[in-house]
């Protein structure tokens, strides 16, 4: 989960006006927020992701990843019932991979199960 | 041994030093890049929908009906070969975004002479158009615009529209 957050947080630093369009394009967030969310959110994953690989406060780093991927997950269904042919900006900022279908869903609910069993092993049932 | 209750306390102050942490870099980084953006940016179409010099490239449906009626435009569908299959403008040309490599240059005779071009998908977030408008003035295309939630706004105002014939669509 450590590699695939920071490979996800790679392109989204590189390219900011790219991935904060793709936050916009969500419709979820008000304008006002959309920069700042758009700058905050890849920084998030790169520490997160770091602090998974390193291993350094991993009950904390598998908090965030779990409350990210629950946000991340709802955004992509909720889009998906309203119907919005919105880009999933999840690894990429390019729109030349597509928009978000139902195997975009698939894949995130994957990583949200797998993130969840990491928050459970961290904090709920910490293995001692 | 930490109780559960110490280690949840311990694993909620981990997770906002890792979100402090994040905000901290992002704000220096953004600070010092060449193509830092703002904290709080301007989402309105014209903005949107502009080039790279911040020009706005938005024609509004009324002067792209009128340059239509007049022949004066080409229209260019942004969407996915299938939605244009399923209903598109009158005349347009199909030129997916997922496939403007592949497909350019089998269209470019269609756009070339002294015809505006005029790039529309569906929905008023759609960034198809406005990135195929993007590209075709990087091929040199001079007077490029886009109409805005294109194929929507133009069937809602009753204007000229046609679908692949289901003859042609069983032989796709």
């Amino acid at each position: 989960m450590g590699a695939v957050f920071l490979y996800a947080s790679y392109n989204k630093i590189l390219h900011p006006q790219a991935f904060a369009e793709a936050v916009y394009n969500y419709q979820i967030l008000p304008d006002a927020a959309v920069n700042a969310a758009a700058l905050a959110l890849p920084f998030i994953e790169m520490v997160a992701g770091l602090c998974l690989i390193a291993g350094v406060w991993l009950p904390g780093a598998a908090m965030v990843v779990a409350l990210l991927m629950v946000v991340f997950t709802t955004a992509l269904i909720f889009n998906q019932i309203r119907g919005l042919d919105v880009h999933c900006g999840c690894f990429s900022t390019q729109a030349l991979h597509g928009p978000a279908s139902l195997w975009t869903v698939a894949r995130d609910f994957c990583f949200l199960v797998l993130s969840v069993y990491l928050l459970v092993r961290t904090v709920v049932f910490p293995i001692s | 041994m930490e109780s559960k209750s110490i280690m949840r306390i311990k694993a909620l102050r981990q997770a906002a030093a890792v979100v402090v942490i994040a905000c901290v870099l992002a704000v220096g980084t953004n600070f010092l890049r060449q193509n830092g953006i703002p904290f709080v940016g301007d989402w309105s179409t014209d903005v949107r929908f502009s080039d790279d010099s911040g020009q706005s490239l938005v024609i509004s449906l009324k002067k792209a009906s009128r340059m239509y009626a007049e022949s004066e435009a080409v229209f260019v569908d942004a969407r996915p070969e299938y939605q244009y299959d399923q209903g598109h403008i009158k005349g347009a040309v199909s030129l997916p975004w997922q496939k403007v490599n592949e497909r350019f240059m089998e269209v470019a005779g269609n756009l070339e002479g002294e015809k505006t071009i005029i790039c529309y998908c569906n929905g008023e977030n759609c960034e198809l158009s406005h990135e195929l408008a993007l590209f075709l003035s990087d091929m040199g295309f001079e007077d490029v615009r886009v109409l805005v939630n294109g194929w929507t706004v133009w069937r809602r105002a009753g204007l000229a529209i046609q679908k692949k014939e289901k003859k042609d669509l069983d032989n796709v």
